[in-house]
């Protein structure tokens, strides 16, 4: 780790300001990928600026057929949030799932999006239930949220205050746990809404992305059946030590056939 | 001695004894190598060559050494003015044609080549660890890369890159065992021949502690005290006192709590040794801790062998001859025993269980550019055992014989030991039947085939795959274990131990064993481990040897103080020797009653004694029987059951072996299914340098299992032990990949080797899906 400045910010206001007048200088939430990057030496920023201790980025609620929740909110509060539970049980069962209990009880839900590893959990739920995210300056739709591999739509300065997920009539995730790290090698989101099936795919490729032939597909049939003839093309999916992309697309179909008996019921 | 006697104290009273060390273990008041501090310690941290294979052209230190609170650096220049060359090798014995091992040089620092990714190119010492991590960013090294090899086989090959040039091929050893002629015979007749090509692959051991060491040097006395992990103080020392040429009575080690080892902590790193000599540069105590990504790219690492293996069977199964060619990778340079378990464990049990008569083998060490390797928990009797036992299975299964009658018909019979097996070891007691009766029963191997049908209906494929094993306990390679026993006045014991635990809890099984010789409460001894101004003989703890050697030891230094105590007791009460009787920490006058107990003898005068002994190699044996369901959508198995039999002689604590089953078993779990060590085959980068990409087994992975122990009383030892750290290993591999193969071989999947990962399993599956 390199010597920075740690400064715990007072205010939303404060923060967005200390952060947009020095370029080097980093917002921390939970820290689980930060430090790590810190310790191995591989970021050098000036000033960490935490941001965990903001009422304004706090609050889990039910509002005009979305559930809010506040960007410092932590994976095991959304898992446990009976609020989460109630509206939107896929949600709180992903948030269940992501790391190991340590890493549930410090990374926050606006950490996880605004970092946007390719294989991170909460990535898929919000494509795949078009979520809103908004942060001090805007609001982004979910679509142009997302560019790729650790890349947002996020300015400098820019923080998440609250994400804002339309409430789906049924949704599920299935993920398919990296053997060594336990993030997704294959994750899939599917959401039935009133517009139609919504299938998000994270882990697999360079940044989160939907399927959009298996939305059609699951459109008309919401089960593995449907999926059978559908085969994901590999053309832009991760290919390392761990799995070739015919591997990937299978965990893909898989996860989406899982997910997809989860939402059906089955 | 009555052996029954102590066995039935064990069975009673020491059947499932807490440990009496874990209190203080789990309220983080162990005190670990990094937990030591010196006044005026400074603090070290090494620049590792990132390169797998390059000279050094150029090194700049000088920025380094204007930088902040630093205070020295040192390159591999200062490591052979230090004499630093040279570890030790405990590869003296002659291979073929009588040819001694070749042993590469190492600078403790590298100089003018480095030969992996992870090699020591230069220490900073500074006045903290932050001022000597930034320094070392300021070192300039201009490097000239050269061809690179990763793969044994490849570095044996012609036109190969050479890594040292007193080792031509890279060969530095080769021997044969067993009798070619005879083999070549059997092969000739044979009904059947089985043949597989097995890779035991690389893995990193990843105890939960990292290394660490605080060395300070004492130029009055011009002694060292160097705080660091260890097996057993004096391997350490031994190994230290080769490599820095410090005079034996110059150097002090110190050590108390360990957290792990399997193999990685009796070797004299590189590090170390660099440490103690920036101490004496320094005249201040210099401390090193290791970070993790250290650990997995310069930790020795473990198995890493690869084997070419064919069994010759008659038209009945019977096993005729076995056929080995066996490479073992050791990496750039040798650990000071990494050779040797390669080279001698195979051959002790090449034979494993069996009767089988005619054995061949031709070993040969070959360096690599990858990290060193060394013993790592069973030391190669896993690797023999998972060869030999992948040969039955899949002998069984080309011949259409059950797996447990095939191992039947071929077992050495009970009534055949001490039996003197081909390669010339004897094995003492064992009954091979019973323990494969008693797992086969308890696994329910009848009621497979239904739960295999009704996994079907569901889509699951499921296999069963058993191992029967044997193992050498370690002989040990110092002249005998001595225990000091040390009376005090309260009555309490302090017990001194050269075998140092690193988890398997000597301080309770010493303990029991010593108070069930005195007839007192465990908890009244107290074993101290570690303490070299004792100057105590004794071997590490390692090779499952410590129950057989310091444990029996243990008993004996009991026995001995009583006898010792006797005389003196007699005194005290003004009778006849032959008048006193000794029970529970008290003698006793035949004639007055008058009592006097061992620690009031102790306080009127100092009451000690040293008890010691030497035992060879004794042979833990066992049957374990894995049963799992694999996911052909994903290749993921899962490890429904599994059913361990051991035959570890005497067990003087049921949970202390429970404890070590698990352990083991999940370490050999890890490896078939997860860990494994990739180095990039054109680069030399290791590709899995963290627990991203390196998968260690996780708790939740793990199912419940089945332990039972079969004993039959180990001759080698008056306490009828065995020994059974690694057992558990040993079984493990086979079993896990028998069971593996079992499920997959209806559909037409040829061997696989580990790791058995879920992509490499879906592939397989896909592949013989399309061939059908």
């Amino acid at each position: 780790m390199y010597a920075f400045q740690y400064r715990k910010a007072t205010s939303l206001k404060e923060a967005g300001e200390l952060l947009a007048k020095d370029e080097e200088a980093r917002p921390m939430s939970g820290g689980m990928t930060l430090i790590p990057t810190l310790k191995a030496r591989l970021a050098q920023p000036t000033q960490l600026i935490d941001i965990t201790g903001l009422a304004e980025l706090f609050g889990i609620e039910v509002r005009d057929g979305q559930l809010f929740i506040g960007a410092a909110t932590r994976h095991q509060q959304v898992a446990d949030s009976k609020v989460v539970r109630d509206a939107l049980p896929a949600l709180a069962d992903l948030a269940n799932n992501i790391g190991d209990p340590q890493v549930r009880n410090r990374g926050t839900l606006g950490g996880s999006v605004a970092n946007n590893d390719p294989a991170a959990d909460y990535p898929a739920a919000v494509l795949g239930l078009d979520a809103k995210i908004i942060t001090n300056k805007r609001e982004i739709a979910a679509t142009d949220f997302f560019q790729g591999m650790f890349a947002t739509a996020l300015e400098a300065g820019e923080l998440i205050m609250r994400i804002a997920f339309p409430l789906p009539k049924k949704a599920a995730y299935a993920k398919f746990p990296h053997p060594a790290s336990g993030y997704a090698m294959a994750g899939v989101f599917i959401a039935q809404t009133a517009d139609g099936v919504r299938v998000a795919v994270t882990g697999a490729g360079e940044g989160v992305f939907r399927w959009t032939d298996a939305e059609a597909a699951l459109g008309k049939q919401m089960d593995a059946a449907a999926l059978e003839n559908l085969t994901l093309s590999t053309d832009n999916l991760n290919e390392d030590i761990h799995g070739t992309r015919e591997y990937r697309a299978q965990l893909v179909k898989v996860m989406a056939g899982r997910a997809a008996a989860a939402v059906a019921g089955k | 001695m009555d052996q029954h006697v102590h066995h039935h104290l064990f069975e009673v009273e020491g059947a499932h004894v807490s440990r009496l060390e874990d209190l203080r273990l789990i309220k983080g008041e162990g005190c670990y190598a990094a937990d030591w501090n010196l006044p005026g310690q400074a603090h070290a941290c090494f620049l590792r060559s990132d390169h797998a294979h390059a000279k050094i052209v150029s090194i700049n230190i000088d920025a380094a050494r204007k930088a902040k609170g630093v205070l020295g650096v040192y390159t591999g220049e200062d490591a052979i003015r230090a004499g630093q060359t040279k570890p030790l090798s405990m590869l003296t014995f002659a291979g073929k044609d009588g040819k001694k091992a070749l042993i590469p040089e190492r600078p403790t620092l590298a100089h003018g080549r480095v030969r992996f990714v992870g090699d020591t190119v230069a220490l900073v010492v500074a006045e903290t660890a932050l001022q000597a991590q930034d320094a070392i960013e300021l070192i300039e090294i201009e490097y000239e890369d050269l061809p690179v090899v990763v793969v044994a086989e490849a570095a044996l090959a012609a036109g190969a890159p050479q890594l040292h040039d007193n080792i031509p091929g890279n060969l530095c050893f080769e021997q044969e065992a067993g009798d070619a002629a005879a083999v070549d015979a059997a092969f000739a007749k044979a009904a059947h021949v089985t043949k597989l090509k097995l890779d035991c692959t690389r893995v990193v051991p990843n105890p939960m502690e990292p290394r660490a060491c605080l060395a300070a040097y004492d130029a009055k006395s011009e002694s060292y005290t160097v705080h660091v992990p260890v097996q057993g103080i004096n391997m350490m020392r031994m190994q230290m006192v080769a490599y820095t040429g410090v005079p034996e009575d110059k150097l002090n080690i110190v050590a108390r709590d360990v957290g792990g080892g399997f193999g990685q902590r009796s070797i004299a790193y590189p590090e170390y040794c660099s440490v103690m000599m920036a101490a004496k540069a320094l005249g201040r105590p210099v401390k090193w801790v290791s970070t993790r990504s250290e650990a997995f790219m310069a930790d020795s690492h473990g198995r890493a062998n690869y084997i070419t293996a064919e069994l010759a069977l008659d038209k009945d199964g019977t096993f005729l001859a076995m056929r080995l060619d066996w490479i073992a990778d050791l990496g750039a340079y040798l650990h000071p025993a990494g050779p040797v378990s390669p080279m001698r464990n195979p051959v002790v049990c090449l034979n494993g269980v069996y009767k089988t008569q005619a054995l061949f083998g031709r070993w040969r060490v070959a360096l690599t550019n990858t990290s060193p390797v060394s013993a790592y928990r069973g030391a190669a009797r896993p690797e023999i055992a998972y060869t030999i036992e992948r040969l039955v299975d899949e002998s069984a299964a080309q011949m259409n014989i059950d797996p447990a009658e095939l191992r039947r018909r071929n077992f050495i019979p009970p009534e055949a030991f001490p039996y003197k097996t081909p390669t010339g070891s004897v094995y003492d007691i064992a009954d091979f039947p019973a323990v494969l009766d008693k797992a086969l029963k308890l696994a329910d191997v009848k009621g497979f085939a239904k739960r295999r049908a009704a996994a079907e209906k569901r889509g699951m494929l499921r296999g069963q795959g058993m191992a029967t094993v044997i193992e050498n306990s370690g002989a040990g390679m110092f002249p005998k274990d001595e225990i000091l026993l040390e009376v005090a006045a309260d009555g309490k014991l302090t017990a001194y131990s050269i075998s140092h635990s690193q988890g398997q809890g000597h301080e309770t099984t010493f303990a029991q064993i010593i108070g069930d010789a005195l007839g007192i409460p465990a908890e009244r001894i107290t074993l101290r481990q570690g303490i070299g101004e004792k100057g105590l003989i004794g071997n590490h703890t390692g090779g499952s040897r410590t129950i057989v050697g310091a444990g029996t030891v243990c008993h004996i230094a009991a026995k001995k103080l009583i006898e010792h105590a006797t005389p003196l007791a007699a005194e005290q009460l003004g009778v006849e020797p032959s008048q006193v009787a000794y029970a529970k920490g008290e003698f006793k006058s035949s004639e007055s009653k008058k009592t006097i107990t061992l620690g009031e003898l102790a306080a009127k005068k100092p009451l000690s004694v040293t008890g010691e002994g030497k035992f060879g190699s004794t042979f833990p044996n066992g049957c374990h029987i894995a049963e799992v369901e694999i996911d052909p959508q994903t290749g993921v198995t899962q490890v429904v059951a599994y059913v361990t039999v051991d035959d570890c002689g005497t067990v003087i604590n049921h949970t202390i072996v429970e404890g070590q089953m698990h352990g083991a078993v999940a370490q050999g779990w890890g490896q078939i299914f997860g860990e494994n060590v990739v180095y990039d085959l054109e680069t030399g980068q290791l590709l899995t340098g963290s627990f991203m990409d390196y998968a260690m087994p996780k708790a939740g992975w793990i199912n419940d299992i089945t332990i039972a122990e079969h004993t039959t009383f180990g001759t080698i030892s008056p306490l009828g032990v065995k020994g059974m750290g690694e057992s558990g290993c040993t079984a493990s591999l086979g079993a896990l990949t028998n069971a593996v193969m079992d499920a997959l071989r209806p559909l037409g999947v040829p061997p696989l080797d580990m790791p058995l990962t879920a992509h490499k399993l879906w592939q397989a599956i896909t592949a013989a899906k399309k061939g059908n």
